[in-house]
């Protein structure tokens, strides 16, 4: 472990520990986090939401998975977990606009509603939008990877589903990296977050068109992974890659020199603040009106939950990067965005 | 609604080789039925789910399932249509979503109101529907293979032609119907299933056509020889399902206030198991020629019961299809036993 890091993450665990002191004690808050379907970025909320719990006292904050991405399948389980007695919920919009209405329909339960990781289109009854703004990180990935590359690379672009919003705005970020670099984008291959479409054309991108590129940056979980394991098959380290997230595929090709690095996400300061933030909502506080928010394509009230690059150096600790940009995050964070009588 | 059945007047021949059979009375009739079964079991989770958590009975409850189960009825109506001609209809749900991605297609880019939307909706369910009909007839390949090759083409070019993009600026007086209280705890929706269903039972029990498509399902040849023409029944049945199916992805659109392609699942498959479930459970025959509206009304509101009792007795939602597989595996075994124990008894 370098020096960093350690600092990092002693920062990060004392500032995190000194905000739960504030927190209120035995709180009737039964927090739920529940993403669109079954997908690894989710994982941490689990672990998020129990160290909210512990942090904060919340009567609970569970995290509960819909058994496939189905909308019909997320609003139901939504209807059970209010029949359950859960009374805040953090939702990823199974879509952005077909969720507003069992949105609309939790808060005029009383319960506070935040959209994680993904947003709602606006007019909603969310209180706000948190997660990674994807262009950003794609484009600071983009620039990780040109800087080890140089001008005139030639790099491809593996990237998630054409109908998330997101991908094109990664899209466009890594093709703003590259031209202001100096360097090319000769391939984007998208939507291919699903391991099967994935396999099937990075292999076969790889199998004929290998010699062609000098690097690849990936922006969604799934290429990521099967880009690092195609090029640990392929063996040769000349192609370096920039991936996203912290599959233990990509950390373990970034350990033995076959990926650069990676971007990671935040998704678990995304289930950890909103654990902390809804159990505030239902004390009292109010989002004020005049928050720093950000606007995105669906929302203007948007909060970017951080991300950052972690290369061979931060591997080993990228919990403690996390736990870092969470503890930034969270300083301030009820005086930047709440009202609290 | 008890049963409609084809063909089902007791054997009064003194001179049959078979035995004769036992009179019974309807009450008696009723307590040996399907319907009656679901009823109990209906009562008996209700008491079981409530006792585990008093708030599975509180008005958000009772109107989010009364929503849930009115698609889940739809869905069942439509497969229930053509298991009665002895058919299948596997692309229930491709049919739905095509439907609904047409009237939001009407409402958003055509600008239509949403009546004229729905209509135009209803028109293509029922034009997919007696696609399939006139193709079985045609070919006289089973409904199976038709539906199943048909399934995946309407389902691609809905893709195809939308892109795969969802619509979604439905019309607000539409969409407020998906989420209107009637009393605080029913729903249009559920209203709608219900008149549906009335509509449903006596279509098959006081009009010809109805008669026909039952009596083609029991025995099509007999059908033919007493000069109902089987095939235009079939088809007729095949469009009246695809107009069932439209409904019900009309439903989900009105509910989440957009009309998107993923609604049914891929290729519209989430939507077979509830198509099955409630008319098996509700005593359709899959050989075709009975058809119990109410036993397929109560099947599906068991089926969107006990999904709803499980997630809240926290069995993992990755568990809820095992046991409704389970349910539907045992609901065509115990229905297998009764009719046994019926025939034993010489009570049929």
């Amino acid at each position: 472990m370098t020096k960093r890091p350690v600092l990092k993450a002693t920062t990060a665990a004392i500032l995190l520990g000194v905000l739960s002191t504030q927190a209120s004690a035995d709180s009737t808050t039964r927090v739920a986090l529940v993403p669109g379907g079954p997908h690894p970025y989710f994982a941490a909320w689990e672990q998020a939401g129990k160290d909210a719990a512990r942090d904060f006292g919340l009567a609970a904050a569970d995290y509960r998975v819909p058994q496939k991405w189905e909308l019909s399948m997320q609003n139901q389980i939504l209807e059970s977990l209010v029949t359950q007695g859960y009374n805040a919920f953090l939702v990823f919009p199974g879509d952005p606009v077909g969720t507003v209405a069992i949105a609309n329909e939790l808060a005029g339960t009383g319960a506070p509603v935040l959209a994680l990781a993904g947003c709602l289109q606006d007019p909603s009854e969310a209180k706000f939008c948190m997660g990674t703004d994807t262009g950003n990180s794609a484009y600071l990935g983009a620039k990780e990877l040109l800087e080890v590359l140089g001008p005139g690379a030639k790099i491809a672009h593996f990237t998630g589903f054409l109908v998330d919003p997101n991908t094109q705005l990664r899209i466009d970020a890594v093709a703003r990296a590259a031209e202001e670099a100096g360097a090319e984008v000769i391939q984007v291959i998208a939507d291919i977050d699903a391991p099967e479409p994935a396999e099937e054309k990075i292999n076969a991108y790889l199998a004929a068109h290998a010699g062609d590129v000098d690097g690849i940056i990936t922006t969604a979980w799934v290429p990521a992974v099967v880009a690092a394991n195609a090029l640990r098959r392929i063996g040769d380290k000349r192609i370096k890659m920039v991936g996203i997230d912290h599959d233990e595929v990509v950390m373990n090709a970034i350990r033995d020199g076959y990926v650069h690095g990676t971007m990671l996400q935040n998704p678990y300061g995304q289930g950890y603040i909103g654990s902390f933030v809804a159990d505030r909502l239902r004390s009292g506080c109010e989002v004020k009106a005049d928050a720093p928010f950000k606007s995105i394509a669906l929302t203007d009230k948007f909060i970017d939950s951080g991300t950052v690059f972690a290369g061979i150096d931060a591997v080993d600790n990228y919990v403690a990067s996390m736990q870092a940009i969470t503890a930034e995050l969270m300083e301030g964070f009820e005086d930047t965005y709440l009202t609290c009588s | 609604m008890a049963d409609i059945e084809q063909n089902s007047a007791p054997v009064r021949n003194p001179v049959t080789a078979h035995p004769p059979v036992r009179q019974m009375t309807a009450v008696q009739r009723f307590f040996l039925s399907n319907e009656f079964g679901l009823i109990v079991l209906i009562v008996l989770f209700t008491i079981i789910f409530a006792s585990i958590s008093p708030m599975f009975l509180s008005n958000f409850s009772l109107y989010a399932m009364g929503r849930t189960a009115a698609v889940n009825i739809m869905i069942g109506f439509s497969m229930m249509v053509v298991i009665v001609t002895g058919g299948l209809n596997l692309g229930v749900g491709a049919i739905g979503v095509c439907g609904a991605m047409f009237g939001g297609w009407l409402m958003q880019a055509a600008g239509l109101h949403w009546l004229p939307a729905c209509f135009g909706a209803l028109i293509v369910g029922a034009l997919l529907g007696a696609t399939n009909g006139v193709m079985i007839v045609k070919s006289g390949l089973h409904s199976f293979i038709i539906t199943l090759a048909t399934m995946s083409v309407m389902f691609g070019a809905m893709i195809f032609l939308t892109q795969a993009e969802s619509f979604r600026e439905i019309s607000p007086a539409f969409s407020t119907l998906g989420r209107m209280k009637i009393l605080a705890v029913l729903s249009p929706m559920l209203l709608t299933a219900i008149v549906i269903g009335v509509l449903l039972w006596l279509a098959f029990k006081f009009t010809t056509v109805g008669r026909e498509i039952l009596a083609a399902g029991a025995n099509a040849r007999a059908a033919e020889l007493s000069g109902i023409r089987v095939g235009r029944m079939i088809t007729y049945a095949h469009a009246l399902s695809g107009v069932l199916a439209v409904v019900a992805g009309l439903m989900l659109v009105s509910r989440t206030g957009a009309a998107i392609p993923s609604m049914a699942g891929q290729l519209g498959q989430d939507w077979l198991l509830p198509a099955f479930l409630g008319p098996v459970l509700g005593g359709n025959l899959l050989t075709g020629g009975r058809i119990s509206v109410l036993g397929t009304f109560l099947g599906a509101f068991l089926v969107t019961m006990l999904t709803t009792g499980l997630l809240l007795m926290q069995v993992g939602a990755f568990w809820v299809q095992t046991y409704l597989g389970l349910l539907l595996l045992i609901a065509v075994l115990l229905d297998l036993a009764r009719r046994s124990y019926l025939a034993r008894n010489k009570l049929v």
